[in-house]
């Protein structure tokens, strides 16, 4: 072997005698040693530690010298780390300063006295426990979160009242100018939603605080997004409605009134969750009804309003059209406003286990309020008020302004679905399952691995014998490496529970194939180990 | 370059010295139809941990079996049938000691110590094959290390993590 080696290091004379002597050493030390292994390492695998360690330290049954030392970061970039002492049996690892929040995981590989080399992988989380790979937890930004709300509350504001008061106008209330000075208002303020929205949704997509506002990139973001197309036909819708309030009165005027209220119902149809819900053919065109026809219902307040504050008879007459309309349009709104809730919820449990399902709650009862109201003013107020009956009608102009304000409210709720995910998107991140069966002769287990996808995943294993008959094991350890990525092996010890052996959360800070094996005791002395892979999304 | 060389030098060394690694058997080597004293060398503990228990499983076709007691060790023998019966000079015996342990002792992860047991290699093993002695070390806090792999067929006991000792078998020799 010595001559062997001589001419495979090909190494001067000093140098040879030096690996002599060392080889001669190995051969002597090497009898009184074993494999090493890693005895406790600082911090401890699967640990969440507040602030940055200034130093990993891995500590061995016997010195070791690393070979591989690779850090990967939250962002998934990975760095080798090659400032370390030894110390003994112990690796003093000085990781980079800036280790921000968020897990990390080291890959190390060392080789023993005995030359055997082993591998493992440590996973440790600063600050944030549960913190996942992805980096996709982001605190949230209350300031940049109210600006989204108030522009979505201003943009329903212009679109519902604005865009439906111009439809009012020319459509039930022939074309009159009473409530002209407050729709240009209502427009306006619509406008300004829209605009305000655009930008707060380009704070929102690029993480950026409220002082960053004005900047242009902010913008873009913000446009880049299925929001984008929905302002600008949102806009769009404004300025048609603005047309049709200055196109005075006369059929012109009504198409273009008509037509603004289909491009603010098709700005409302491009994005939001139920738009972005399969199936795509049913859910656009429900929404579509649904904004339509809140637009018209809505829109026909104010200028009612209006017309009962000036000339009674008028008013009469476009509460008559109003009236003979509006079931229609509250049939529609109410079919289509289903379709998106069962889409939307799809178990009742939906409905009060999530955020959204509260939201849908809340707006449901202040419905049932405004349908209240509204069928008191249909069936009992509008037949005495058109016959001129004044305590009918200032009860329903009480009424009228009653629905106004809790419509109000309604937009106000609606608005904050913006930052909830409808329960369908919950359910559909939970299914995300992989799913792998392992095999060897002693044993059979179908592994599951939930949410499929990079960041903290649970693991759970049912195992069984080869002959499906019941297997009940000492210990099962969970073995998840990628040599791709050059992860080596993270080890975690199984749980048993009612339903098998499981690992609660394991993180998996790279995408692509890993192998996955568990380690199953099955009787004191007897132990099989089961391979296989998976695909880990990124 | 000194890190390199040691690295290159001691993974020259793996193929000689891999045999080492673990509990291991002082006794590389032994005869069919021989008495064999296996010599259980346990070179540290669980993850730092100091050793309290030690088992042994014996394997089938090692017969007649008496561990030598420890002083500070409680000795403790699992009996149990054979799968067949051994000739013990004339007469078949068909049980006898199933596993040996030796508990209730503190052997520190520092140090080194060494458990012993005697027995026959049944003759009708067949030589060039290896006896295995799966052993178990047991330390606090519920703390194990198993070594009781047992290479598959195209597996080198250098692949395993977990390599239970073992012995080579022999042709057995004349008298």
């Amino acid at each position: 072997m010595t001559p062997l080696c001589y001419k495979a290091l090909s190494l001067t004379g000093a140098l040879q005698r030096f690996a002599y002597a060392i080889l001669l050493w190995s051969v002597m030390t090497a009898a009184a040693s074993a494999h090493a292994s890693l005895n406790t390492t600082e911090p401890r695998d699967g640990s969440v530690v507040s602030t940055a360690p200034r130093m990993i330290a891995l500590t061995f049954s016997e010195p070791v010298s690393p070979t591989s030392l690779k850090l990967t970061r939250p962002d998934r970039s990975s760095v080798t780390l090659k400032n370390f002492v030894l110390k003994d049996r112990t690796v003093e690892i000085t990781p980079p300063d800036d280790l921000s929040d968020g897990s990390y995981l080291l890959s190390w590989r060392v080789v023993s006295e005995d030359g055997h080399p082993i591998g493992g992988s440590v996973v440790f989380s600063i600050g944030r426990p549960n913190a996942d790979a992805r980096g996709a937890v982001v605190d949230i930004d209350w300031p940049v979160r109210t600006g989204l709300w108030i522009g979505k509350v201003a943009l329903y504001v212009g679109l519902f009242f604005g865009v439906g008061g111009a439809f009012a106008i020319h459509w039930f209330a022939d074309g009159s100018g009473n409530a002209l000075r407050q729709l240009v208002v209502i427009l306006g303020a619509g406008f300004a939603g829209a605009l305000l929205s655009a930008g707060f949704q380009g704070l929102d997509t690029v993480g950026e605080p409220v002082s960053r506002l004005f900047v242009p990139a902010v913008w873009k973001a913000g446009m880049a997004t299925s929001f984008g197309p929905t302002v600008i036909f949102a806009i769009a819708a404004l300025a048609l409605a603005g047309l049709a309030l200055a196109s005075g009165r006369g059929r012109d005027a009504r198409w273009i009134s008509i037509s603004a209220v289909i491009t603010a119902a098709f700005a409302l149809c491009l994005s939001g969750h139920a738009s972005a819900a399969d199936p795509q053919w049913l859910m656009r065109p429900a929404v579509f009804l649904h904004v339509a026809a809140i637009t018209v219902w809505a829109g026909a307040l104010l200028p009612l309003l209006a017309e009962f504050g000036k000339d009674k008879e008028a008013a009469g007459a476009a509460l008559h059209r109003f009236s003979v309309f509006i079931p229609w349009a509250v049939l529609v709104l109410a079919v289509a406003g289903c379709v998106l809730a069962v889409v939307q919820v799809r178990t009742p449990a939906g409905l009060v286990t999530t955020a959204y399902g509260i939201v849908f709650l809340v707006k449901l009862g202040l419905l049932a309020l405004l349908f209240a109201l509204a069928a008191v003013n249909r069936w009992k107020l509008t037949s005495c008020s058109r016959k001129g009956e004044p305590a009918a009608i200032r009860q329903l102009v009480r009424s009228i302004a009653a629905e106004t304000v809790i419509l109000l409210l309604i937009f106000a709720v609606a608005a904050t679905w913006r930052f909830t995910p409808p329960p369908r998107t919950l359910i559909a991140e939970v299914q995300r399952t992989a799913v792998v069966h392992l095999e060897t002769s002693k044993a059979v287990a179908d592994v599951r691995i939930t949410p499929d996808r990079v960041g903290e995943v649970a693991i759970s294993a049912v195992i069984a014998k080869s002959d499906r008959s019941p297997l009940d094991p000492q210990e099962v350890t969970v073995v998840l490496s990628n040599p791709g990525a050059g992860i080596e092996p993270i080890r975690r010890r199984a749980e048993k529970g009612r339903d098998g052996w499981a690992v609660p959360d394991i993180v998996l800070p790279v995408p692509g194939r890993w192998r996955l094996r568990l380690d199953v005791i099955v009787s004191d002395f007897e132990i099989t180990r089961m391979e296989g892979e998976i695909e880990i999304a990124p | 370059m000194l890190k390199k060389i040691t690295t290159t030098a001691a993974i020259l060394m793996v193929g000689s010295t891999a045999a080492l690694a673990h509990v291991t058997l002082e006794g590389k080597e032994a005869p069919l139809g021989s008495t064999y004293k296996a010599v259980l060398r346990v070179p540290h503990g669980c993850e730092g941990k100091p050793t309290n228990t030690v088992r042994v499983q014996i394997p089938e076709g090692f017969y007649g079996v008496k561990p030598q007691p420890k002083a500070g060790w409680t000795l403790g023998k699992v009996k149990g049938a054979y799968a067949k019966a051994y000739d013990n000079h004339g007469s078949p015996v068909t049980e006898g000691v199933k596993e040996v342990v030796w508990s209730g002792g503190n052997l520190g992860d520092d140090e080194y110590e060494e458990f012993v047991l005697r027995g026959t290699i049944a003759v009708d093993l067949k030589a060039g094959d290896m006896l295995y002695f799966p052993v178990i070390q047991e330390c606090p806090e519920g703390l194990k290390e198993r070594w009781i792999e047992v290479p598959a067929a195209g597996q080198k006991a250098s692949d395993l993590e977990l390599p239970a000792p073992g012995v080579k078998l022999l042709q057995k020799t004349g008298n």
